[in-house]
């Protein structure tokens, strides 16, 4: 109890236990591998000469490489981007956090000044951080080592890691390891699913990066982006559209290209095989990096008011938005860099933008299902052409379509067993057959058969 | 049609050879994991060989058999070798999970083999996930199926699109039609399946993971593929870690076994001839009055402490 004339003081001072935990806590493993690579793509941009991203059609990252290993021992990730310099490993990359007088580096993606120690605590307990830069003209090479169990110990401030010298790297850039693996991440890369899986979602989230030149290798293996297309005809053209934003004074630029990447399916049936599904939806790029992928959610305005929930009647639909500033701060990204954060001031400006559009694809799809085949027919002249050959300043066109008197329909559904439904779809001609048109293709079978042609 | 009726199971060489490697192999890690009052589950159709070594070789008392044919079901009842062997009526996908309620069965290991003689479709695939989710720590499960590549898809360009439906995220993007085509289709299948195996138990974090430990690919009839390995209990994946990576592990054949047919006079004098320090050769064997092929004559080299003996009766 405080006496009277003395005011006491309650210690809050937080442990460096409470924040190693908290920090690691909401993210994934994946997420902090990517945090990582964020780092290098940064230090590659920052190379090539720091511009706006957006699609970036003439930037060259070819020279710039990232290679990461992971086994269930050990983790490593190397680049030759740059690397950061003393300076910066003294005074900011090794802070928990920024502080709002820093500076930042044009068009990053790095944000919150934690994506490194995040990383590296999550992943496990004896880290190495070496790093290899030119700094002032000389080439100067450093490492910063850690054992958390040591680091932990001692909560005294001030908290800081020792800076050793070190042997240079081969090229500038940065090289992470970590030796001894947290039980979860040691779980995760036993996996070879989870290897895999992570090997999409880089190959994904870095596309813009890796079509530009960026070569990004996961246990040696390089990575490939992922190819976005739209599908352009004399009816059908995607739509590219730009706009200038402003928050707090800093500016945003963002661009939308929107369109069919595939046409839509002839019925809205859910089926299980459908693998497509998975690339449709909204993508929403924060400075070249995809934070959000395929939405189908509430997240990208799906579901909200004036605009329905997904139903796979609206596959074919592809919708990108990149936002880019010089801070980085000002873009809708959360600090998972997994989503968008959708209390933005930015991203909502751009909501009305992306449902407008969404909403022509939605009439389409649904003027689509009475003229079915006049809308295939249509679609079918439709060549994918890459997003990067869009023509700026175009609205979205699709075809208007007319509906037709058709006959009468009947549904029929049965089922039989699954191994039985393979045999007849390979016999049929592929085994890999969706299950409806197995059953299409045996109808118009028996048809021939026992009631003869038209 | 049941494959009992196809196939007399004891006259295949390769297959025997195939047992013996898994038996040879599960008795090894008896020596180093705690396998006491393990329970045996199969397809013991009406032959039961599978479980006969099970009984003999390692010293297995309680068993199973899972038996979906009605007449079947009947009949292996009627041909359960040992009183200790429990026949269930009914297919393994839902017989399985029977067994995972069964309070007999709990906190003991189970060595599970599921010798289908169909290829790896849904229901396999289906069965591979329940038994690595569900089995007790120190399991060891196993699962043999048809690998032959039209099984996957009539044409090459199909079989990396169905074994990405059957199997899933483990299935490379990249994954060629080359690679799934002859002898390629059962090494593919080997180890995606391994991959799939070691996947659904570091997604589940069992606590001691799974270890492969066995990988064969044999050939009577159709080429075969035998997948599986340890689900050890916390603590002992090192353990069974360090068995399977001995460098004289017997649980992983590099080449396909391919048994020739002998008769009982040949096998008895190749027999004669080992082991020995230099390597058979084709003139040796013609030396001794008759002629082989190189293949099967290394195969015999390799295995023929495991060759079976048949003997046919005339009557």
């Amino acid at each position: 109890m405080a006496t009277e004339g003395t005011t006491q003081k309650a210690i809050a001072n937080p442990t460096k236990e409470f924040f190693v935990t908290m920090i690691t806590r909401d993210i994934t493993l994946e997420d902090c591998i990517l945090d990582l690579i964020d780092n290098s793509v940064d230090g590659a941009w920052r190379g090539a000469g720091s511009r706006p991203i957006g699609l970036a059609e003439e930037a060259d990252l070819s020279k710039y490489s990232i290679s990461i290993n992971i086994s269930p021992e050990s983790f490593r990730i190397l680049d030759n981007c740059g690397g950061m310099t003393l300076n910066d490993a003294v005074k900011h990359a090794f802070s928990f956090g920024r502080r709002s007088t820093e500076e930042y580096d044009d068009y990053s993606i790095g944000v919150y000044g934690i994506g490194m120690k995040r990383a590296v605590f999550k992943l496990g307990t004896d880290i190495k951080i070496r790093s290899t830069a030119v700094d002032d003209g000389n080439r100067l090479a450093f490492a910063v080592p850690i054992n958390v169990a040591t680091w932990l110990a001692n909560d005294e401030p001030p908290w800081d890691f020792d800076i050793v010298e070190d042997e240079p790297l081969a090229e500038d850039g940065v090289e992470i390891t970590v030796n001894t693996l947290n039980g979860g991440a040691k779980r995760s890369f036993e996996s070879p699913a989870f290897v895999q899986n992570l090997r999409r979602t880089i190959a994904r989230d870095y596309t813009l990066h890796l079509n530009r030149g960026l070569k990004i290798s996961l246990n040696d293996e390089p990575i490939t982006g992922v190819l976005i297309e739209l599908r352009q005809s004399d009816e059908f053209t995607p739509m590219r559209d730009e706009y200038e934003d402003e928050l707090d004074d800093e500016k945003v630029s963002v661009e939308l290209i929107v369109g069919m990447a595939a046409p839509p399916p002839d019925n809205s049936d859910p089926d299980e095989q459908d693998d497509g599904d998975k690339r449709f939806g909204w993508y929403v790029a924060c400075n070249g990096r995809i934070v959000l992928a395929a939405d189908k959610t509430i997240l990208s305005g799906w579901g909200t008011d004036g605009w329905p929930l997904w139903h796979r009647q609206y596959s074919g639909f592809l919708g990108i938005v990149l936002f880019t500033a010089a801070n980085a701060t000002a873009l809708p990204l959360t600090t998972t860099k997994r989503s968008v954060d959708t209390s933005s001031e930015i991203y909502r400006h751009a909501r009305p933008r992306m449902r407008e559009v969404t909403r022509k694809w939605i009439d389409y799809t649904n003027a689509r299902k009475q003229s079915l085949e006049d809308a295939k027919q249509r679609e079918a002249k439709a060549a994918p052409v890459s997003i990067y050959a869009v023509n700026k300043q175009t609205p979205v066109k699709l075809p208007v379509l007319t509906p037709k008197q058709t006959e009468k329909v009947g549904n029929i559904a049965y089922a039989v067993p699954l191994s039985r439904l393979r045999e007849l779809g390979k016999a049929l001609g592929s085994i890999n057959m969706p299950y409806r048109e197995v059953g299409i293709k045996s109808f118009d079978y028996t048809y021939d058969q026992l009631v003869g042609g038209e | 049609m049941p494959s009992f009726d196809a196939i007399n199971y004891s006259l295949r060489p390769s297959k025997s050879i195939q047992r013996k490697i898994v038996f040879g192999g599960v008795r090894i890690f008896q020596n180093h994991l705690h396998l006491e009052r393990m329970t045996y589950i199969g397809f013991g159709s009406i032959w039961f060989t599978d479980f006969t070594l099970a009984h003999k070789l390692l010293g297995v008392n309680d068993m199973i058999s899972i038996e979906g044919d009605d007449i079947g079901y009947q009949r292996a009842v009627f041909n359960a070798p040992y009183a200790t062997v429990r026949v269930e009526h009914g297919y393994s996908n839902d017989i399985l999970p029977n067994l995972y309620r069964d309070p007999s069965l709990a906190g003991r290991p189970w060595m599970v083999w599921l010798d289908y003689d169909y290829e790896l479709n849904e229901s396999v695939r289906d069965d591979i996930r329940s038994l690595i989710e569900n089995v007790p720590a120190n399991s060891i499960v196993l699962i043999t199926f048809n690998g032959i590549d039209r099984k996957y898809g009539q044409r090459p360009a199909d079989r990396p699109a169905r074994l990405k439906a059957l199997l899933g995220s483990v299935v490379p993007d990249g994954l060629t039609p080359d690679a799934c085509k002859d002898e390629s289709m059962q090494a593919t299948l080997a180890n995606l399946s391994l991959d799939f195996m070691k996947s659904i138990a570091a997604d589940l974090a069992r606590p001691g993971g799974f270890v492969p430990a066995f990988r064969i690919i044999y050939k009577d009839g159709a080429p075969m593929v035998t997948v599986g390995g340890v689900l050890p209990a916390k603590g002992a994946a090192r353990i069974a870690n360090d068995v399977v990576n001995e460098p004289n592990w017997p649980g992983r054949p590099t080449k396909r076994v391919t048994a020739p047919h002998l008769t009982m006079r040949e096998a008895a004098t190749l027999q004669a001839k080992l082991p020995s320090a230099i390597k058979l050769s084709r003139s040796v064997v013609q030396d001794l009055g008759f002629d082989l092929e190189d293949e099967q004559i290394e195969a015999f080299e390799t295995y023929y402490r495991e060759y079976p003996a048949f003997a046919q009766i005339v009557m």
